[in-house]
C-alpha cells in the first residue's frame, strides 16, 4: 500500500504517519532524509527520534539516491520527508534532480510492502520567491501530483485531523 | 459558475480541463485563472460579479504563510482572500485541488 501524507509545518502529519505505519506489518523502517545542519537540525532530529521511540522503527538515514537505499524487502517504510529529499536531490552536489526522487520512490514501491511518504504543503503562501526557490516549488509540486496519482491513499493533515483526499481509510 | 481553488502548482487548470473534456481553445474561452492577481481592494464585489460571468474561475490560495511586512503586499493578500470568498459565494460549484486531487467544497461535481 502506498500512502501520501501532506500537511503544513506542525500540522501533526509526522505523528499521524508514525501511528499509521506503526500498525503496518513486517519490519518497520524510518527513512530519514533530513541532513541535520547545526544545533536546530540536531534538536529536530532528537524530537522526531523521541516521538518514534517505542513504535518499533529502525532508522535509516539517506539523503539522496534512494534507489540504492539498503531497505529490507517486504518492509513497511515511512519516508520523512519529501521536501528535504527533493531539496537534497535538486541542490546538493551529489543530487540527481527530480528524476532521482521519482526513481527512488519507484524503487521503494517495488522493494517494500508498504510505503508512506510525508510531504510538505508549501504552496499557499504566494509566489514571491527567488528563482531557485520557485524552481524548487515547481519541481516539488510536480512530484506531489505524480505521487498522489500513484498513491492508494492521500491524506492531508489539518490541525492534526486527517482530511482524506483519495482512497478509503 | 465553477470556482476552482487550491495551492500553487496543484494542477487546478489540468483538473478542470480533464473533468469537462475541454480543448485548450475552449478552456481559454470559458475560463479565467490567476484571479488572485486581479484582487484590488477598491471594489471587490463588482470584480467578483464580473468574474462570475465566466463559466470557470480559478484562483490560487495565497493566504498561507507569514503575513507580509510590506503594506501593499499585505492588503493585496487580504483582498485576494476576500475575493476568493466572494467568488465561492457566487459559485454553484466549488472544488479545491490539492496535489492534483479534487475535493468538492460546494455544489455538485463538474462533469
Amino acid at each position: 500500500m502506498f500512502t501520501l501524507v501532506i500537511g503544513g509545518s506542525a500540522s501533526g502529519k509526522s505523528v499521524w504517519a508514525e501511528e499509521f505505519v506503526s500498525k503496518q506489518p513486517g519490519k518497520r523502517i524510518y527513512l530519514a532524509t533530513m541532513q541535520p545542519y547545526g544545533e536546530e537540525g540536531f534538536t529536530r532530529v532528537k524530537k522526531h527520534r523521541e516521538q518514534r521511540s517505542g513504535k518499533g522503527f529502525d532508522t535509516l538515514e539517506r539523503y539522496t539516491d534512494l534507489a540504492h537505499a539498503p531497505v529490507p524487502a517486504g518492509s513497511s517504510v515511512l519516508l520523512e520527508d519529501l521536501g528535504n529529499l527533493a531539496a537534497n536531490e535538486l541542490f546538493s552536489s551529489e543530487g540527481g534532480g527530480t528524476e532521482a526522487v521519482l526513481e527512488g520512490i519507484e524503487f521503494l514501491l517495488r522493494r517494500c510492502d508498504n510505503l508512506t511518504v510525508v510531504a510538505n504543503e508549501l504552496f499557499s503562501g504566494g509566489r514571491a520567491y527567488a528563482d531557485d526557490t520557485l524552481r524548487y516549488l515547481r519541481e516539488l509540486a510536480r512530484i506531489h501530483r505524480i505521487l498522489a496519482g500513484k498513491a492508494d491513499l492521500v491524506v492531508e493533515l489539518v490541525c492534526g485531523q486527517p482530511n482524506l483526499l483519495k482512497g478509503v481509510d | 459558475m465553477i470556482f476552482i481553488t487550491g495551492p500553487l502548482f496543484s494542477g487546478k487548470k489540468e483538473y478542470i480541463r480533464n473533468a469537462l473534456g475541454l480543448s485548450e481553445e475552449a478552456f481559454f474561452n470559458r475560463a479565467v485563472w490567476d484571479v488572485q492577481d486581479l484582487a484590488d481592494a477598491a471594489d471587490l464585489e463588482a470584480l467578483a460579479d464580473a468574474l462570475a460571468q465566466k463559466e470557470i474561475v480559478i484562483a490560487t490560495e495565497i493566504g498561507g504563510g507569514v503575513v507580509p511586512v510590506d503594506p501593499v503586499e499585505r492588503s493585496h493578500r487580504e483582498a485576494a482572500g476576500r475575493l476568493a470568498c466572494l467568488l465561492a459565494e457566487r459559485a454553484d460549484t466549488v472544488v479545491r485541488v490539492c496535489c492534483g486531487l479534487p475535493q468538492l467544497l460546494k455544489g455538485e461535481w463538474p462533469c
